[in-house]
């Protein structure tokens, strides 16, 4: 009897989670698969249209500058952040003064909102007399059109998206450098290897699972971003800055066209996943 | 409660069409209305002005052009509050100074008019105070100041501006007079006639003789660079006539010039394919602007209760409060508030709250001319109006940073609208239309 009560209390504790899935994951999931069938107007579905918001995403030019503007930005920015995040893990691998407090200032961005960190960026990139450009006078004399040219406000997006995000790609690739064991290290200088060469053939290779890892986990924030662009940019100058998600969210809920926003729903889906997979295959093959 | 801007359309939105009922009033633009009339989202407000037990407000001192923005088919829906139109703003003291006005005749062989009579002149007088320290501090100073950042309101710039390059006056809404943004026979897109496409190429023309940056400015950073004494012309709403008179932010209090905006030599004529002159230019008022206000929704279990308090709002005392405090964004299209001979109010009203007697004096001319000018920009009111602003926004945006021609920009946004007129029925749009604009076969 008590055995049994053991088992049916497991799902007590369990059901929570089943719920929160149940109800915030899997309805919504096949709630959206289900709008992206209808026509929609001002949020009420008013007719089954087939895969006519599938077609329209063929022939949507927004939609191809958006998911330019978004490949564009996650290649960059995952990128450099990962670049970064390993060089300054290298950096804090060493034996160094006060390394527990600089490690402890270089992860503060990482709590910052990030929509909170696209309105400071209006005041960093203002334009005339903010601190950045004023910095820039004073030395050079000369002004960068941060916010209102196409290039330079892709700029700063994602210089504020790297100041953000390279702390954690930095914070969990210096756990996987201080993971492995000094015994290998210590084996590698026996065999008298450069810095170079024992990072390149004994550190990399052995924390490469991690890389991957904080690879995987970027790509797929970066292909949602959406908060830094709202607040600094609003997609703009123009459409310079807008993408994938920032459409998304106009066609939703600024112009509540809920069918064609459930199928560049699906599109993002279908995109992120095919990336997973690829990359599992990956993970699959340096594990095996 | 408050949204800020970017928000406040989808959040009451949000609300109204899933039946959550949060709020039962909010304030909305007039451009608004095709959607809410359309989803019965709001209720007339016609039996409660007659209820007695409520604050009188007096709905018939509107000027006309304010008073359809509060009404859809004859019924009151908005209690009144706010009276949005672009109106010319612009330092009276540096156009008015001999010297300048020499150095100006020397380059450009002609006296200018102050204020500008053509958007021509302007843009000559604007070039000419371009690029160099004409108001002492230093720094070189601008012709002109714009609020042209993407979703926030930069496209309003565009429309009160083409105006007069695109719209054939006429005694009546008709194929070719008096219409604006679609054919109202069968929903084409004007947006990218050539009457539109030569606007846009004026704009960005005029642009130039501002600052750079304000390509990615939103209202407030425009404004103070005006209040800042930077720029000799800004064309925007009624806000900066008393943000002026702030002087914790404004250093041009009682230097201020207010008119219309100018009007311009030709028009396009659709009827003939062609460019016609215009003598005198051609001059629109314009409703431009959301004339934000508060209207009660629907889901509403307090309709009486909300509306006592709109309407307490809307009474002369507390309307007269709010238009002289600039950070209040509500401006004057009411009788009352303006001055003989169209209107009944008191300059005291305005010297009593502080302001400089000329500048009120001047901003209320220049908000009087524009609401009852004779001939009015048509609004855009229909169902999916806030997807025509946006579209029109965004590629406008595209054109002011260079990233699309002039010809190009308006060409996408016709083929977006076209795409949400066909999305939402173009005959529904079409009844919806020819309604909002009073057209009649």
């Amino acid at each position: 009897m008590s055995a049994l009560r053991s088992r049916k209390i497991k799902y007590f504790f369990i059901l929570p989670s089943i719920i929160w899935v149940l109800a915030f994951t899997i309805f919504p999931l096949f709630y959206s698969l289900g709008l992206s069938f209808f026509k929609v107007r001002l949020g009420k579905p008013t007719h089954f249209v087939g895969l006519a918001n599938f077609e329209r995403i063929i022939n949507d030019y927004k939609l191809v500058n958006s998911l330019k503007v978004t490949l564009l930005y996650v290649a960059i920015t995952v990128t450099v952040q990962i670049v970064l995040g390993i060089l300054l893990a290298l950096l804090f691998h060493q034996e160094t003064k006060g390394k527990s407090i600089l490690r402890a200032l270089m992860i503060l961005p990482i709590f910052c909102t990030p929509v909170a960190v696209g309105y400071l960026g209006l005041t960093i990139f203002y334009e005339e007399g903010g601190p950045l450009n004023s910095f820039l006078m004073s030395l050079f004399g000369a002004k960068i059109p941060w916010l209102s040219h196409p290039t330079w406000a892709w700029v700063a997006v994602l210089l504020l998206d790297i100041w953000q995000w390279t702390p954690f790609c930095f914070l969990v690739i210096l756990a996987g450098l201080q993971s492995l064991s000094e015994e290998i290290y210590d084996a590698a200088y026996i065999d008298s290897s450069s810095e170079w060469e024992i990072f390149r053939k004994i550190a990399l290779p052995m924390i490469q699972p991690v890389v991957i890892i904080v690879l995987l986990l970027r790509l797929i924030e970066s292909f949602k971003i959406f908060d830094v662009i709202f607040s600094l940019t609003g997609g703009g100058p123009g459409t310079a800055t807008e993408v994938f998600s920032l459409y998304t969210y106009r066609t939703g809920l600024r112009f509540f066209d809920f069918g064609y926003a459930s199928a560049l729903s699906y599109l993002l889906l279908a995109i992120v996943m095919i990336i997973i997979n690829l990359f599992f295959k990956r993970i699959r093959a340096v594990y095996e | 409660m408050e949204i800020p801007y970017a928000q406040h359309y989808q959040k009451v939105f949000t609300d109204l069409m899933t039946g959550t009922g949060q709020y039962d009033a909010f304030f909305c633009g007039a451009d608004w209305y095709g959607e809410l009339i359309a989803g019965d989202y709001i209720i007339s407000i016609d039996d409660l002005m007659k209820d007695p037990r409520f604050p009188k407000w007096a709905s018939d001192s509107l000027a006309p052009s304010i008073k359809n923005l509060y009404t859809w088919g004859g019924k009151w829906y908005g209690t009144f509050n706010d009276s949005d139109g672009q109106t010319l703003y612009y330092r009276k003291d540096i156009l008015l100074n001999l010297d300048n006005q020499k150095k100006f005749k020397e380059k450009y062989g002609y006296d200018y008019n102050t204020p500008p009579k053509t958007w021509q002149e302007l843009y000559d007088v604007s070039e000419f105070y371009n690029g160099w320290d004409w108001n002492g501090d230093k720094e070189p100073d601008s012709g002109i100041v714009m609020h042209l950042k993407v979703g926030a309101q930069g496209m309003y710039h565009y429309v009160s501006l083409s105006a007069p390059f695109c719209l054939l006056p006429g005694d009546k809404v008709d194929k070719y007079h008096n219409v604006y943004w679609f054919d109202p026979e069968d929903m084409t897109p004007l947006i990218n006639d050539e009457g539109h496409v030569k606007a846009l190429e004026f704009q960005l023309k005029l642009q130039k003789t501002g600052p750079d940056a304000q390509v990615a400015w939103s209202l407030g950073e425009a404004w103070d660079y005006f209040l800042r004494a930077k720029a000799i012309y800004c064309f925007s709403w009624g806000d900066v006539g008393s943000l002026i008179q702030d002087e914790s932010r404004s250093k041009i209090k009682g230097k201020m010039g207010n008119s219309i905006l100018p009007g311009n030599n030709e028009v396009f004529d659709r009827s003939q394919n062609t460019f016609i002159k215009m003598d005198p230019p051609n001059v629109w008022g314009n409703t431009t602007g959301g004339s934000w206000h508060g209207v009660i929704s629907t889901l509403s279990k307090n309709k009486e209760a909300v509306y006592h308090l709109l309407a307490f709002h809307a009474t002369k005392k507390i309307s007269l409060w709010n238009i002289t405090r600039g950070w209040t964004g509500v401006n004057p299209g009411a009788r009352f508030q303006f001055l003989p001979p169209e209107g009944d109010g008191k300059i005291e009203d305005y010297v009593s709250q502080g302001w400089n007697a000329d500048d009120a004096k001047e901003y209320l001319k220049g908000e009087q001319e524009n609401f009852f000018a004779k001939y009015i920009a048509p609004y855009l009111r229909i169902p999916g109006g806030n997807e025509y602003w946006v579209a029109l926004d965004r590629h406008l945006s595209e054109a002011y940073t260079g990233q699309v021609s002039a010809k190009e920009a308006l060409d996408r946004t016709a083929k977006d609208w076209d795409e949400t007129t066909n999305r939402i029925g173009r005959e529904e749009q079409l009844k919806s239309y020819q309604s909002a604009i009073g057209y009649t076969k």
